[in-house]
């Protein structure tokens, strides 16, 4: 019962791969809402987990936060399919068509399992495992137009992906080599403030950098968010992000956490140094993904943050923006990919005059990208708030300023792009864009999850209940 | 739902209306528009007399209270576990800034009745702005007040870049990255407040009931006084002021000058002094200082100006500089002027940029020496900028004199905590900004509205229309009934100021003889 969401991925990927093999070209439209089916299948199943459980011997756990985590992770890949359905479609247009969509369903829908069992595990090996389930299959993913960026996306994204793996398995081993077990629950009482944990904490952090897109290890991002096909961008500058944040908090929280206190000011630093260089870089970026890169970056420091006070709060701001985020960065996708699937264009310059052609995708863009600088009403403001006010309750005064002239840095950037679509006029001869329902139902939700989630105070409260109740199972 | 958050929320409903509206029906929306606005003024109306009432039977508690009194509260808890309520509830200083931008915004929408471009998101952004700036005179609680105050500030972006006129694109991204990075400065100063207190709350009125460390106090003023005083023009934070009127289309101009500049000054008084006795108490002469040079600065710069914008600009600084002025010399008298002076600066400003607006629609210059004579084609808003003008100069009989004579003396009186030869040296100095005003106003005036018509295309010219002389008139109503009848205003404010003066007294032990 425990893993029944994961079980319920599987088998949808499984029944694809099957499927794909006995369907004609045509018939293959299928593929897109069963995938869909069977991740609010795994939804459902996912409401009715008891938030508290182990199995097989410990090494799978849930507990409350990993209850959020698997809920951003399902509700990412949900959205992620409903925006995909226009590129996978038999009658997409040609150049930017995804081919094979029922291998492209499967890999991603093996690739959330990752995400899922990473939520969950509770040991070293089974972590390790469940980190390359969901790390690998994006390499696939980035490199599924076999043109020459899509290419260079691939390769660099999976050499540097190497190289993160190889200093996690580093630091893991130094961790197993000092504690003598697997048991991430055991670690803490058998670990000592000394270098040696620094060091195996260093190579995890650094490993985990990769994912989360730290500076300095964010080197792969523009190049992937550029080179991937849009949609899976998309879906890796969300579900990535919180499957990296998961592996931080497993490591940070469980492990380390009597020596958090001590690194607070690395932390302080890494967060300084990840959102004013992803700020700062993104303000001369020409091209949209690019720019999303960087601003992905630069939303990873802020997430960092949470981590300055150790206690329930921390844990509950980073879980809570984590979910923000989430939405509202799909939010600024659905966008994107439309834009891209019918003008091939993937230029800040090309979305001038938007308010005038289509005033509504306009207007949810502009939202998407005021609630990523942190504007009220929307939710990202009340992420952000939160965050910065974990770095205030450590006394990390100066952090909290740094980190509001940071959004404001980032809110020049995105007036760039408001500016385009309502100050400059339309291109000669611009026609409309025309949103597929299930393009136009995933923006809708997203949208308005990026509003109702700062307005309505009840997911917040509850995912702080959640993080109260995890810190108290943690036990001290 | 009480009236406080009915006058929030009927801005945003208006928008709502707007929106609502086809989008060919532009003159369906202006009167939308008007009507929600005008309904707007009706109510704050209403307000205003129950507000008498109530407040007027309490005035002699507030001689001695160390915290304001709020009338018609409403508070709903909102983030429970942080703390955050929807708390609002007015008191004097609030129901004036309420009547004052319920006016502002009534006129506003009158003298924009030409917008033709885009007319639907032009009103629908004009009155989420105003909502937002409803919302931060009304909120009580940080975050409430913090979040209505960002919801205030980014529309200016999109009402200059999309209808302004010169450098439109870059007067709007200054003025809004400035204004930003002020916001960034008061929530740092905002979550040091809310921490020092214990991270329970965020209503202001409990906050004000903790005693913050005097070093905390040292450092966090200064933050929460120049986070606020971006938006108020002090110097040398002002720069995005002249570019952003001057690009700004009227009604949004009026909008600024007017009401959103006053969002400064309130906050640094709200926030800042009311919080923070003892950080005022250690800054208060250093910003004495810093408007001294506020109010000079703006008044010489408004001398050189040719373009009749950047003009007004220039004397706005230089009038915001009376505001902060007013509050950093932390006596009663001073904190009246400076109340007063947010009062009748947003009047006569909002008057100057209507007059500009209906002027340059016209004459389709802003040029001061391309025009001439216009008295004699346009003899309306030749006397309503004669009455701007004397009220700017702070001529008896307009609110201007009140509001000015109030902050001088304040600034004379000095307080305990600082050199009285020094504030006396800088009111002096300040003083002096009065004969600049007079030179720059009298000659400007002279040289668009008298003398002989220097472009024979200025004869075809006409007077003012009905919308016109409707948003003239209440304005110039409104300065006249200020400037005669002062005592209406006085009242309304002074009861709530006086808790900011006990407070400041309440910490310090030291009295002066002499003093106020």
């Amino acid at each position: 019962m425990l893993m029944l969401p994961e079980l319920i991925i599987v088998a949808t990927g499984f029944i694809l791969l099957v499927l794909d093999l006995f369907l004609t070209e045509k018939q293959r439209d299928l593929l897109v809402p069963l995938a869909l089916a069977g991740i609010a299948a795994a939804l459902g199943a996912l409401w009715l987990t008891p938030d508290h459980g182990v199995l097989l011997g410990g090494r799978f756990a849930m507990d409350p936060l990993a209850w959020w985590f698997k809920l951003t992770f399902l509700i990412a890949a949900f959205v992620t399919v409903m925006l995909t359905s226009g590129l996978l479609e038999s009658a997409a247009p040609e150049p930017r068509k995804l081919h094979s969509p029922g291998e492209f369903l499967t890999i991603l829908l093996f690739n959330l399992t990752g995400m899922l069992l990473l939520a969950s595990t509770r040991d070293l090996i089974t972590l390790y495992v469940a980190l390359e389930l969901a790390t690998i299959p994006l390499f696939l993913l980035a490199a599924w137009r076999r043109d020459a960026l899509g290419g260079e996306a691939g390769l660099k994204y999976m050499v540097i992906g190497a190289l993160a793996s190889a200093l996690m398995l580093y630091g893991f081993g130094v961790l197993y080599g000092v504690t003598g077990t697997m048991r991430l629950d055991a670690m803490p009482a058998l670990l000592h403030a000394d270098r040696t944990t620094l060091y195996a904490a260093a190579l995890i952090v650094a490993g985990v950098g990769f994912k989360l897109t730290l500076v300095p290890f964010h080197m792969w991002a523009p190049e992937v968010y550029q080179g991937a096909p849009p949609p899976v961008t998309a879906w890796l500058s969300v579900a990535s992000k919180a499957a990296g944040l998961s592996v931080l908090m497993l490591v940070l929280f469980r492990v380390f956490r009597p020596f958090l206190h001590d690194v607070s000011f690395a932390i302080a630093v890494l967060a300084t140094v990840t959102m004013t260089i992803g700020n700062l870089v993104a303000i001369v970026q020409r091209n949209i993904l690019r720019f999303m890169a960087f601003s992905a970056i630069s939303q990873a420091g802020y997430l960092l943050l949470g981590f300055l006070a150790g206690g329930s709060v921390g844990a509950a701001a980073m879980v809570f923006y984590l979910l923000v985020y989430a939405v509202t960065n799909l939010s600024v996708f659905a966008v994107i990919i439309l834009h891209n699937q019918q003008t091939g264009s993937t230029e800040l310059t090309d979305y001038r005059g938007l308010s005038q052609l289509n005033p509504l995708l306009a207007l949810a863009l502009m939202f998407g990208l005021f609630g990523l600088g942190g504007i009220p009403p929307l939710a990202g403001f009340v992420g952000k708030f939160l965050l910065f006010s974990v770095a205030a309750q450590a006394g990390y005064h100066w952090l909290v300023g740094v980190a509001a002239v940071n959004s404001t840095v980032s809110l020049y950037y995105y007036l760039r792009l408001v500016r385009q679509m309502y100050i400059e006029a339309p291109a000669e001869g611009a026609v409309p864009l025309k949103p597929g329902w299930m393009l136009s139902a995933g923006l809708a939700v997203t949208t308005a999850a990026s509003m109702l989630l700062g307005v309505v105070p009840t997911v917040y409260e509850s995912v702080r209940a959640s993080a109260a109740a995890w810190l108290q199972s943690l036990g001290q | 739902m009480g009236l406080a958050s009915w006058l929030i929320l009927l801005p945003f409903l208006t928008a709502l209306g707007v929106l609502a509206v086809p989008s060919r029906r532009s003159d369906l929306i202006r009167w939308v528009a008007l009507v929600g606005t005008g309904a707007h003024l009706v109510l704050t109306a209403f307000t205003t007399l129950q507000f008498w009432q109530l407040a007027s039977a309490d005035i002699s508690m507030a001689k001695t209270a160390t915290l304001t009194k709020l009338y018609f509260v409403e508070r709903v808890p909102w983030f429970k576990s942080l703390g955050v309520d929807y708390l609002v509830g007015i008191d004097g200083i609030t129901m004036s800034m309420v009547i004052l931008t319920s006016i502002i915004i009534f006129t506003g929408v009158l003298a924009s009745w030409n917008v033709v471009n885009r007319t639907k998101e032009f009103f629908a952004l004009l009155l989420v702005l105003v909502t937002g700036v409803f919302g931060v005179f009304l909120s009580f609680d940080l975050f409430l007040f913090f979040m209505f105050y960002e919801v205030a500030v980014l529309p200016m972006y999109l009402l200059i870049g999309v209808w302004g006129t010169g450098p439109k694109e870059y007067s709007a991204m200054k003025l809004t990255l400035m204004l930003m990075v002020g916001s960034a400065f008061i929530l740092v100063g905002m979550l040091a407040l809310y921490h020092y207190a214990g991270g329970t709350t965020f209503d202001l009125t409990q906050l004000a009931q903790h005693h913050y460390p005097v070093e905390m106090q040292r450092w966090v003023f200064p933050l929460i006084f120049i986070g606020f005083g971006v938006l108020g023009a002090l110097y040398p934070f002002h720069t995005w002021s002249p570019d952003g009127h001057a690009s700004a289309p009227t009604a949004v101009s009026m909008l600024h000058a007017g009401v959103l500049m006053k969002l400064g000054g309130y906050g640094a008084l709200r926030i800042g002094v009311y919080l923070l006795p003892e950080g005022a108490q250690y800054w208060g002469v250093f910003f004495m200082a810093l408007t001294t040079i506020n109010i000079l600065y703006g008044a010489f710069g408004a001398i050189k100006q040719t373009d009749l914008k950047y003009f007004t600009a220039y004397s706005s600084v230089s009038h915001c500089g009376f505001v902060l002025f007013g509050v950093a010399s932390l006596n009663l008298m001073g904190l009246k002027g400076a109340v007063l002076q947010m009062f009748s600066h947003g009047v006569m400003t909002g008057l100057f940029f209507a007059l500009i607006g209906m002027v340059y629609g016209r004459t389709h210059t802003r040029i001061i020496p391309d025009m001439g004579g216009l008295a004699k084609v346009m003899p309306w808003l030749a006397v309503c900028f004669y009455i701007a003008g004397m009220a700017s100069l702070g001529l008896p009989g307009f609110a201007g004199f009140i509001a000015e004579s109030h902050v001088f003396l304040g600034g004379f009186f000095g307080n305990e905590w600082s050199d009285p030869m020094l504030t006396r040296t800088l009111t002096v100095l300040a003083t002096l900004s009065i004969v600049v005003t007079a030179v720059y106003v009298l000659r400007g005036l002279a040289k668009v509205f008298q003398g002989p018509i220097t472009n024979p295309h200025f004869l075809e010219l006409t007077d003012a229309k009905l919308t016109e002389r409707l948003a003239t008139g209440i304005l110039v109503l409104t300065l006249a009934i200020v400037g005669l009848v002062p005592g209406l205003l006085i009242d309304l404010i002074e009861s709530s100021l006086l808790p900011f003066v006990n407070r400041l007294h309440a910490t310090g032990a030291l009295a002066v003889a002499g003093h106020p």
